[in-house]
This record gives structure tokens, sequence and C-alpha cells, in this order.
């Protein structure tokens, strides 16, 4: 009985003082990352791998050492695009957006078939990417929107502030934005789980949203969705098929990455309870039955900790007809897992439904598995009227031209 | 602007240029001013620079430059500096040794901080003596104060240019922690 009271009265002096501390400083609520990383990998080295946030001129390219399938060839194409991701072109394609993450830039790539000369558009922004819609440029940082009225011809002057009617919440961790113009003209804005593996703070995370140019219209068209970083429209069905990264932290094989379609708006992918094809998650799904209850599996899974990013349909004439309508997709490589992973662009071939999905690597020599070393990182996807390819490579701000030829 | 810029540092090298730094390169001695001459600042709120990895130093200066991180007489000094004079500058720093606190150490705090450092995994990244990797930061030696305010900036996600994922691991961490985690690692060699 004493030491109950004891026991009680410890307990309410020190929720007193957990009150007393949140009173004078009041944290995000605690979904501690590190919660995922479990006792047995506690000494783990793992970390992020570092950026490369200075020029690489094309002369320090080991371009030679990527590899394709026979008949493909790989050129640098453009270089000095620090930190460049995701591309965007106006409807010539004589100019190209690249936004970055850390650099807080983005930059307008003129190309004029022979060369490219790239400039920055705009700078000091918090992880901005950039879309070409409907004749403007809509810049999307984690805090701000701004639109560049008549940028077919180049994006010039002040920009329409529009931050205000997208509604963008804070949390900056898994929020950099890759985005999308539908043929429905809508904009396709995906928000990332603000974790490695947590209940999101609030409901306006790992989802993804579409919105009407100026902002009205917001609905969200998919949950459970923890960090998509690219997507497309199937070229025949016309539906949103997008990358999406598994967690960390649960050991070298996975859950794996994915691949995922949204048949219809309102699905559910799973996130944070259901991982790959039905991984109940170990933290925060301990004891909750039917963690994969009504989640759509993905298309296929993509690979441990490969991080998957942009996705791009192939429309082109210029590459054999077995690559007609397959989808490509760059995988950034791994840094949660022992032996590095990924480092490449695949092909992932199949059914308009999805179904029976083949992966198949397609440009590597990016990373030396030997020596666990790496030297590009290929991240975005675009395809040229011409039938060729871009891939940036966000590791040296560089984009590489993949072209076919029977000879 | 290229003029400018060389102009920008000389004059910030006649200002704080002393005999002791006699030898040490124009561009240098104006880091030196704030920072001190073997990279170990003496000044509140400056940062110790010496002994930093060298990426940690690239990517930060790199940051500035553009504009997005740093003070703003950090972003002014470095508006225009080529990428070779930055990696020279962060390759310069990242070889000097660090000096730890002399300042008097609270054991009670300085356990605490440990322990938090512990339970937060803060080594897993920043390495088993805190002296940093790659683009994670030394903390080991590092000013106090310094520390206890960019634990907070980043948890007001008001830090930008670096890797988000340092912001998520700070969510839920009380100011009290960052002061105990501070106190600790600046007493570290």
């Amino acid at each position: 009985m004493k030491k109950t009271a004891f026991t009680l009265a410890a307990a309410s002096v020190l929720a007193l003082s957990v009150q007393a501390a949140l009173a004078q400083d009041k944290p995000a609520p605690p979904p501690i990352w590190k919660q995922g990383q479990p006792e047995n990998l506690k000494d783990s080295k793992l970390a992020p791998n570092p950026g490369k946030n200075t020029e690489t001129p094309a002369s320090e390219i080991p371009i030679d050492k990527l590899k394709l399938p026979k008949g493909f060839k790989a050129e640098i194409w453009a270089t000095g695009v620090v930190g460049g991701r995701a591309m965007t072109m106006n409807d010539d394609q004589t100019k190209m957006w690249v936004g970055t993450r850390g650099m807080g830039r983005v930059y307008e790539v003129t190309n004029d078939g022979d060369k490219r000369t790239v400039k920055v558009l705009a700078e000091k922004l918090t992880q901005p990417t950039a879309v070409y819609a409907n004749g403007a440029l809509y810049v999307f940082a984690i805090d701000k929107v701004l639109r560049y009225d008549n940028a077919a011809k180049g994006a010039s002057g002040q920009p329409v502030d529009m931050t205000k009617a997208f509604d963008l919440p804070p949390e900056q961790h898994h929020n950099w934005k890759y985005v999308r113009f539908g043929a429905d003209k809508k904009l396709y804005v995906p928000f990332g789980a603000p974790c490695n593996i947590c209940e999101p703070p609030t409901k306006e995370y790992a989802q993804i949203r579409r919105y009407n140019l100026d902002g009205s219209g917001k609905e969200v068209i998919a949950t459970g969705v923890r960090n998509t970083q690219g997507f497309d429209f199937h070229p025949k069905t016309g539906e949103l098929w997008f990358t999406d990264h598994g967690r960390d932290w649960l050991g070298d094989n996975g859950p794996e990455d994915e691949l995922n379609r949204l048949a219809k708006p309102g699905q559910n992918f799973g996130y944070p309870y259901c991982h790959a094809k039905g991984i109940v998650d170990p933290d925060v799904a301990k004891g909750k039955k039917d963690a994969c209850k009504d989640v759509t599996m993905p298309v296929t899974t993509m690979g441990p900790h490969a991080a998957v990013m942009g996705l791009q349909f192939y429309t082109g004439t210029m590459f054999p007809k077995e690559y007609q309508g397959v989808a490509f997709v760059a995988r950034k490589g791994s840094w949660n897992r022992t032996k590095r992973f990924g480092y490449d662009v695949v092909t992932v071939k199949a059914g308009d439904d999805g179904k029976g999905a083949k992966v198949t690597p397609f440009m590597t020599g990016f990373m030396d598995p030997k020596a666990n070393t790496f030297w590009g990182r290929p991240a975005y996807l675009a395809q040229l009227k011409d039938g060729s390819l871009l891939v940036s490579d966000e590791q040296l701000g560089a984009i590489y031209r993949i072209s076919y030829s029977k000879k | 602007m290229r003029f400018a810029v060389e102009g920008r540092w000389a004059l910030l090298a006649a200002l704080f240029i002393s005999a002791a730094q006699a030898q040490v390169p124009d561009k240098l001695a104006a880091c030196a001013g704030c920072h001190g001459a073997d990279g170990n600042s003496a000044i509140a709120g400056t940062p110790s620079i010496a002994a930093q990895p060298r990426i940690f130093l690239e990517n930060y200066l790199v940051m500035s430059r553009e504009g997005v991180r740093g003070p703003a007489v950090m972003q002014a000094l470095l508006k225009g500096v080529p990428d070779k004079d930055l990696i020279a500058l962060a390759v310069h720093f990242s070889k000097l040794k660090s000096k730890t606190s002399e300042e008097k150490t609270d054991q009670k705090l300085f356990n605490r901080g440990k322990e938090i450092a512990a339970k937060n995994r803060c080594a897993s990244c920043h390495e088993k003596n805190y002296q940093g990797r790659e683009q994670m930061p030394r903390l080991a030696g590092q000013r106090e104060e310094f520390l206890a305010e960019m634990l907070l900036q980043y948890r007001q996600n008001k830090r930008p240019g670096g890797d988000t994922m340092m912001n998520a691991t700070l969510y839920g961490i009380p100011e009290a922690d960052f002061k105990a985690l501070a106190h600790y690692f600046s007493r570290l060699k």
C-alpha cells in the first residue's frame, strides 16, 4: 500500500514535470525516427549517402562505365545542373526546368538541339521542383508554390505566389515533391510521411493529392503512400502509376520499394501498417489485426532500399518494338543496406492491369558492386521527341541521353 | 563580379589579419577573423570549424553562398565565390585540430547528455566519438551554445539545406534535452 502511494506520487510528479516541459516548449508529437532502428542495429554505421553540391565537368564523368543493352548508347547531354532532379519541358522541348533539394535552385536549361546552356531561374527555395503546365511554369517548394506565366518560350519576370491556394503542411522530411500535370488538367502532388515509420502527426501526409491549376478542388486520391518520388500516366489506360520507398531499419532485405498502380481514386497503399506485398510493420502495427486489409498491393516490388525515383512509360519509336509501353524506372540506390543495391535504370514490363510484371536492369555501371561504391545516382527520366530517353544524375548534376541505333 | 568578390576578401583579410596569421592565404584570414586562426571559435554563437568533415564544410559553404543556410554575414561573404575556392576552404579547415571547451563541466548535465545521445543513437551517423563523417558534422568539441541552438533550429524546420532526416530525428525531443546534449558534445575531444 505504502509502495503504491509512493509510486503514484512519483508518477504524478513525473507527469507534472512532463507537462511543465511541454508547456515551455512544444515539440512536434513524437514519432521518433529511431523507433524503427532495432536493438540489433543500434551500432549500425549505415547513414544516408552524401550528395555532391559542386559542379562536375563532363571530363570528370566516367560515362564509359555505363552499360546498356546492345544497340543503345549513352552520352552526356548536359552538365552543371548541380543537384538536379526531376525534369519538365515546354511543348517544343527547347526549354527544360530542373529542381533540386538542398541547393534550393530551379534551373532553366535551353536546348538548341546541338548544345545545352544552363541558368538559374529561381533560388533560395526550400527543396523546389518544377512542372510545366498549360503554358505556365509551376514551382513547388515544401512551403511555397510559385507560377511563372507565359513560360512557353522560357520563364521570366516575377512569379505569382500561389502558396495560399495549395494548403501545404509544414513538415519537411520526405516532402520534396514530384509534381505532374495530368490530361485532366490537374496537378498531381504527393505529401510524404515525415518520418521513417510513424503514424503521421496529422492526416495531411502519406498521400497523393490532385488540384485544379489554381489550387482549388483539392482531392486526396491515394493514401498510405510513404514516399513516392515519381509517377507517370499509363499510355493506354491513363491510370497513375507511381513509385514508393519502403521503410528503413528492418534489415538488408526489405521491405522492398514498390511500383504501384492507382486504379481508382481513394485507394490505400498500406503505410504505415502494411509494406511491400503484405509485410505487417513490426513497430506500429503491433497487435493490429488486418493490417493489410483493403490495402492495394503493388504491381511489383522494386528491390530492398533501392530508392525508386522517376518513372516514364516509353511511347517513342526510336527504341525497338519490345520497349513500347514499357515503364522505365530509375533506382537512385540504397543507403540503409550493407551491400549497395540499385544505382541503375530498370524496365518494368507488365499488363495494362499491372499483372505479370517483370523487372529487368537496363542501364547499369553507376555502382561498383565489388568495392561497394558508386559514382552516379540516376534519378529522373524524360523522353525527347526523337524517342531518345534522358536520365538525370543527381549526384554529378548531369543529364545523359540514351539513344538506339540498329547498327 | 569576380573583381568585387576578390575585393571583399581583401578587405576582410586586411581587417582581421594578424602577425600569427600572416602565412594564411587572404581568403582564409577572413574566416579566421570569426572562427579562429586554428578553426576553433572563441566567439559565442560562432561555430568551430576545425576538423569538421570536408564534405560537411563544402556543403555548408555552398548552401551559404546559395543563400539558403547560415547567417546573413556568411551569405554576403560567400556570394559569388566559385566552387573551387569553397572546396579549397573546406579542405583546409577539415585538416585542422579541434579543441575541446575549457569551460567548467557540469558532471550531472554531461551524464544526462551522454544518456540522451545514446538513446537517440546519435553515434549511428556522427560516429562513436562524435567526430562526424562525410556530410555529417563533428559534434565533439563544438561550442555548447551553438550546438543547442542548431538542434532547436533543426527541430523547428529552420535549418534548411541539409538532409531532412535530421529534422525527423529530433521530433519530440524537448529543448532541455538539447541543452544536455550540447553540454556533453562540447566537452568531448
